[in-house]
């Protein structure tokens, strides 16, 4: 019983230190934002603009796909890097499952007097004092927020999609290619995920959280395909060095469309599911 | 760097991720909760508290109307008209083995008589001061979905009826008449009120209008499909229109000569806001369908911050 106590006690002790320990790093990196408008509108740039925060990773990927000096090299680069696909569409997944069942709004939205429901009682939040960064599409957000205008998905920020994603990725490109991963891994870490917690869009924990899911699926993914699928990869990289134009082409249609975090599948899914309710019912 | 990636992909990667999935549990559980509703305060002059749960007995109440104390609720998951206070706790007035299958809004006259709409049943309900249930006036009058209600200064009840595009008015012998026709181009009559003018307040929430009958019958549009609006419910309480929006989660008010004024946005589960009334005391209360297939509902209190 006594033990029990202790290490409930312990545990909340530890849970209040690193609450305090997420919030003191958030208000740190974002204490960078709303003192300069050239800084935040590059901020807002890395965030806003896909060429520089999809685009980047994306050659970084094409660039290790066709980094290999020999063949057998080019084939055991690929075959990760398929494996990294195929894991980044699993961690999206993920990530976005888990967001849409635990409640964690960005810290923008926690700066606003907030009553959460929890036990059918409303309990006042604890404000995060967040800087708004004084570019104008940040202006812009922080308006409607002001205004009441929430999207539902500003309310489930955690795990950060973009960590579990980029990070993903730029692990894949990194483990296939070192030099050319480093390059995608510190893009990914200094500019697309710092960008994120300078912007008050995402606490560290939400961005530890993605990257969590992203190491576990990437190690699962690998692992399994390594014991049980590893002919099944020879024949596709084999058949992607034979066929190198038509190859070419569909990784370009598959990574553009990760890299929009399959937006545009999403889109179309979803008029798939219209077309479907109006001529059904 | 290359050292650690390696050594987490080959040997210890499951007990890191052990370890770093515990600190991340810890670290949000304190703030991860199950239910994924909030009220966001736009004004900060106002807080917001639970007034009621399913537990007080009701399903998921649409239309609210406050009056000498009592909460008066149109309760669409119950199918009931039920009224509240807090020495009889929670009674149920009207229930669907008399007929109404989704109450909608209600209003309740100077002696007590409750009068609300239904969508489903159509017609306009009443239970009077004794107890008495009674239908109105039925589809057989041409109310075959009737949805906002109004109690007219002359004491006839006006109401809404969403299949016709109409606008009638019922008097309390159940004679209906034709109040505003379909030439006046209200698709969905959704809530009506009165001002203390004399001055009627129709939200068109298929159109995304809140309309203004003037005394001389003239019909203004005061808000017209402004950035996302959408009236739900309206309620006039000492010069001021209450207003909800289900579809942005809003609750608004609106003051002669000034800005439509949102107070509160209601988030998540807390969605999807309905009906709103005023005690004597000026407190909000709001009625929020959470899941309306399940019976889930809130009624949510705001008041003003000391």
């Amino acid at each position: 019983m006594i033990s029990s106590l202790a290490v409930f006690v312990f545990l909340a002790e530890l849970t209040s230190q690193l609450t305090n320990l997420n919030d003191q790093i958030l208000l740190r990196i974002n204490g960078m934002a709303g003192r300069s408008w050239l800084f935040d509108s590059l901020v807002g740039l890395t965030q806003e603009n896909d060429l520089l925060k999809a685009g980047l990773i994306g050659c970084c990927f094409f660039a290790a796909w066709y980094s290999g000096k020999t063949t057998d090299e080019t084939r055991a680069g690929r075959k990760v890097l398929l494996v990294t696909l195929v894991a980044a569409v699993c961690v999206l997944t993920t990530t976005k499952v888990i967001s849409k069942s635990v409640f964690l709004p960005r810290p923008a939205i926690e700066s606003q007097k907030i009553y959460h429901l929890s036990d059918d009682k409303l309990v006042e939040m604890k404000r995060t004092n967040v800087r708004v960064p004084l570019d104008e599409e940040s202006q812009k957000v922080h308006r409607a927020l002001v205004s009441g205008d929430v999207d539902n998905n500003d309310l489930g920020s955690f795990p950060s999609d973009h960590a579990g994603f980029f990070l993903t990725i730029s692990l894949g490109i990194f483990l296939a290619y070192r030099r050319i991963g480093a390059i995608a891994l510190g893009w990914t870490l200094f500019v697309i995920l710092a960008g994120k917690m300078i912007q008050g869009a995402h606490a560290p924990v939400d961005i530890l959280a993605g990257g969590v899911v992203a190491l576990a699926e990437l190690s699962a993914i690998r692992l399994v395909t390594k014991n049980r699928f590893d002919r099944v990869l020879d024949a596709i990289t084999g058949w992607t060095i034979k066929h190198a134009a038509l190859s070419s082409a569909l990784l370009f249609a598959i990574v553009f469309e990760i890299s929009s975090t399959l937006f545009h599948v999403r889109q179309a899914l979803s008029l798939l599911a219209a077309a479907r309710h109006h001529l059904l019912g | 760097m290359a050292t650690m990636m390696r050594t987490l992909f080959q040997r210890g990667a499951l007990k890191t991720l052990a370890v770093i999935a515990g600190a991340l549990f810890l670290l949000t559980s304190c703030k991860v909760m199950g239910k994924d509703g909030l009220i966001l305060m736009t004004d900060r002059d106002y807080k917001a508290e639970v007034f009621a749960t399913n537990k007080a007995g009701f399903g998921a109440p649409d239309g609210l109307r406050w009056r000498d104390g009592k909460l008066y609720l149109a309760d669409e998951g119950a199918q009931a008209l039920q009224v509240w206070s807090a020495d009889g706790g929670m009674k149920t007035l009207m229930d669907r083995q008399f007929g109404p299958q989704s109450p909608e809004d209600l209003v309740v006259d100077a002696v007590g008589n409750v009068f609300f709409s239904d969508d489903d049943a159509g017609g306009v309900w009443e239970v009077d001061s004794n107890g008495k249930q009674s239908l109105l006036a039925g589809k057989d009058k041409g109310l075959y979905s009737t949805e906002g209600i109004a109690l007219a200064p002359d004491g006839s009840i006006v109401v809404g009826d969403t299949d016709s595009h109409q606008v009638f008015k019922v008097t309390r012998t159940g004679d209906v008449s034709v109040f505003l026709g379909r030439e006046f181009g209200i698709t969905k009559p959704e809530s009506m009120t009165y001002d203390d003018q004399g001055n009627l307040y129709i939200a068109d929430n298929e159109d995304d209008v809140l309309y203004l009958l003037d005394s001389n019958r003239q019909l203004h549009r005061a808000i017209d499909r402004k950035d996302g609006f959408s009236p739900e419910t309206l309620f006039f309480f000492r010069g001021t229109l209450y207003i909800t929006d289900s579809r942005s989660g809003k609750l608004y008010l609106l003051t002669p000569n000034e800005e439509l004024k949102p107070i509160a946005t209601f988030g998540g589960q807390l969605r999807n806001i309905q009906g709103v009334t005023v005690d004597e005391k000026g407190d909000i209360y709001v009625s929020v369908q959470a899941d309306l297939k399940h019976n889930v509902g809130y009624i949510i209190k705001i008041t003003k911050e000391q």
